[in-house]
């Protein structure tokens, strides 16, 4: 193994990529616009005064579908890999994925309700009619990890082990509903429902994107205060309380921002699999296990690794456009498995 | 507010150049749905599309044009590309977002009905048709279809038999048939032609092959996915044996048609398939003077 990667050296560098995915982002799509207009259009948008000939179409596409596209990317892809962090963090293995605990499932049923059922649900006011996808799954995955956690729950104390077990239960659970409804489905709902457990940041809109905004940031900002408890966890739970870290009371708050982020973020973007998992792992193997670094890494390189995985997904089968969940795992998966061969030799 | 104004403007420069440009190049279309790719090549609309999306299969040469995905996920941007004047699609389009994104961008987007009867297939036309520039071809192909059915009907109902009981299997390569149910084309089609569909749920479901050798149907209309013909018919009985026993495959009575025909609504190939499944219904009744050929 190499030596760890100094945290500022990383920083740095992950600072560097995370601005040029971000740029790359804003500059490439299936309409190709020179480099020139693009970068003017950022900066008009942004408020800088520029010479404004010719720079209607750049500005559209750039500031109604590819900068609502990279927000939604930043905040998913930072969602994701820091509740990754977080779920590996409390079940004290490398191979916990936020999905463990029912939140992927939970969101995936809801999804499923709402698309197939959705028209005889009906009863939303006519205003979040739009939202009823996004309101289900966000719904399905807090409920269902809101069981987990109570099944996993004893005389006051949370055991891990039986909440990992509830959540493989929980999820073949969900996973059987949601056959169920996949059953019920007509050919339309079917193909949608099968879409949807691809992920797409497709269609990001403004007024969509807020809602997520906000409860991304507040796991954003609030995950990378918990890495000293976090670190204090990792040698053990009763370790962790002699060290003075109120532990009940961190896995109720981890469990808490795992469910609101990654709910969220199924909720805007569909199923995206392999951020939760991959990018952690990466960012310890290069930097090592402190939670102090990791997590504020992790949001960056997870953020980074999605726009990269959307950039790919919107160029190469336009004017159509690839699911991004086939890509995250495609390119994730054999990723994970280099990094698998490589650690044992 | 300073970007409303400036897609005010764009939405009105576009309109100018359109105008001022007298189109010597045909308008560019984009077309969403299956069945409307199809009534659009029927009313002579080929040269202006530019792209279509994954349901549009008919005919083979419109799988030439670019491919905007699935109906339901559409990208703006990839459509963009393709510059087009018009997006045509049935409400089933989207995502919503996309759409507004296009229409902000200047395409002219037209939602039509995807629903499965005449009277939308009616309104539909007439708007291509004005869209074309072609209402009365429009509405000369709308009267045609309705009057093909209309004839079709009265052939098979002058012989005041009993309709033929009929299940409609969608499969691939032979497997797990689906039965095509309550408010499917295929369900439209064997009304039309005169059958009794006699599968009562809805939409496409996987039944036992017992269930269907109980309903012990008369006719059986086959569909493959993987392959066609004869073959497609074979398979299914090398798949699922037992359906040797029901009435339909003793008396071989089995027909075959085309999978593209069932789905994205009401396409103009349809009148045709009603033909052929009204022969294998009533094999006995009087050929139309009319007729040109025999379809099979």
């Amino acid at each position: 193994m190499k030596p760890d990667l100094a945290p500022k050296t990383l920083f740095i560098a992950l600072g560097l990529a995370w601005l040029l995915a971000i740029w790359l982002s804003l500059a490439l799509g299936p309409v190709s616009l020179p480099m020139m207009d693009t970068l003017r259009a950022v900066l008009h948008l942004v408020g800088v005064p520029v010479a404004e000939d010719d720079l209607q179409q750049a500005e559209l596409i750039v500031g109604q579908i590819r900068l609502p596209r990279t927000l939604l990317g930043l905040a998913v892809g930072a969602v994701l890999a820091l509740s990754g962090v977080a779920m590996q963090g409390l079940f004290r293995n490398p191979l916990a994925d936020p999905g463990l605990v029912g939140v992927s499932s939970g969101a995936a049923l809801g999804a499923a309700v709402a698309i197939v059922a959705g028209a005889s649900l009906g009863g939303l006011p006519e205003p979040f009619q739009p939202y009823l996808l996004s309101i289900c799954a966000f719904a399905g995955g807090l409920g269902v990890t809101a069981i987990v956690y109570r099944l996993g729950r004893r005389d006051g104390r949370t055991s891990v082990s039986t909440m990992l077990l509830a959540g493989v239960a929980m999820t073949a659970l969900a996973g059987s509903i949601i056959g169920l409804f996949t059953y019920l489905a007509n050919d339309a709902s079917l193909r949608t429902l099968t879409f949807w457990n691809l992920g797409t940041l497709n269609g990001a809109s403004y007024a969509r994107l807020w809602p997520l905004l906000l409860v991304c940031a507040a796991v954003i900002i609030w995950l990378p205060r918990r890495a000293t408890a976090l670190n204090a966890l990792l040698l053990g739970e009763s370790e962790a309380r002699h060290l003075g870290i109120e532990v009940e009371r961190l896995k109720r708050e981890l469990i808490l921002c795992i469910a609101l982020g990654v709910g969220a973020a199924v909720a805007a973007a569909g199923l995206i699999g392999f951020i939760g998992l991959i990018v952690p792992h990466l960012v310890r193997l290069l930097t090592g296990p402190d939670h102090r670094v990791v997590l504020p890494a992790s949001a960056l390189a997870g953020a980074t690794l999605l726009l990269l995985a959307d950039i790919f997904a919107r160029l190469v089968m336009a004017p159509a456009e690839l699911p991004i969940g086939i890509v995250t795992v495609f390119i994730g998966a054999p990723f994970f498995l280099f990094l698998l061969v490589r650690g044992r030799s | 507010m300073r970007f409303t104004s400036q897609l005010i403007a764009i939405v009105a420069g576009l309109f100018i150049t359109h105008l001022a440009a007298a189109s010597p190049e045909p308008q560019r279309w984009v077309s969403a749905g299956g069945a409307l790719t199809e009534w659009i090549v029927a009313l002579g609309g080929h040269s202006r599309l530019v792209g279509v999306d994954s349901t549009s299969q008919h005919p083979p040469s419109v799988k030439l044009l670019p491919g905007i995905g699935y109906q339901r996920q559409l990208s703006a941007e990839g459509i963009l590309t393709l510059r087009p004047k018009i997006l045509i699609g049935t409400e089933e389009m989207g995502p919503p977002p996309v759409i507004q994104q296009l229409r902000t961008a200047g395409v002219q987007v037209e939602v039509m009905s995807a629903s499965a009867e005449l009277p939308a297939l009616r309104a539909n036309l007439e708007r291509l048709g004005a869209l074309l520039g072609k209402d009365g071809e429009a509405r000369q192909l709308s009267d045609q279809y309705m009057q093909r059915l209309a004839t079709e009907h009265q052939r098979v109902t002058q012989l005041k038999r009993a309709a033929p009981g009929v299940l409609l299997l969608v499969s691939h390569a032979g497997s797990a048939p689906m039965v095509a149910g309550a408010g499917t084309v295929g369900d439209w089609l064997i009304t039309q032609a005169g059958g009794l569909n006699l599968a009562t749920h809805d939409g496409y479901k996987v039944f036992s092959i017992e269930a269907m050798s109980g309903l012990n149907p008369e006719v059986l209309v086959v569909s493959d996915r993987a392959q066609n013909g004869v073959q497609a018919r074979d398979a299914l009985l090398r798949e699922n044996p037992l359906l040797g026993a029901t009435r339909a495959v003793r008396d071989n009575r089995v027909v075959e048609i085309d999978p593209t025909l069932l789905v994205g609504g009401l396409g103009p190939r349809l009148p045709d398939a009603v033909r052929s499944l009204a022969d294998a219904f009533y094999p006995d009744a009087a050929p139309l003077s009319a007729r040109v050929s025999n379809a099979q």
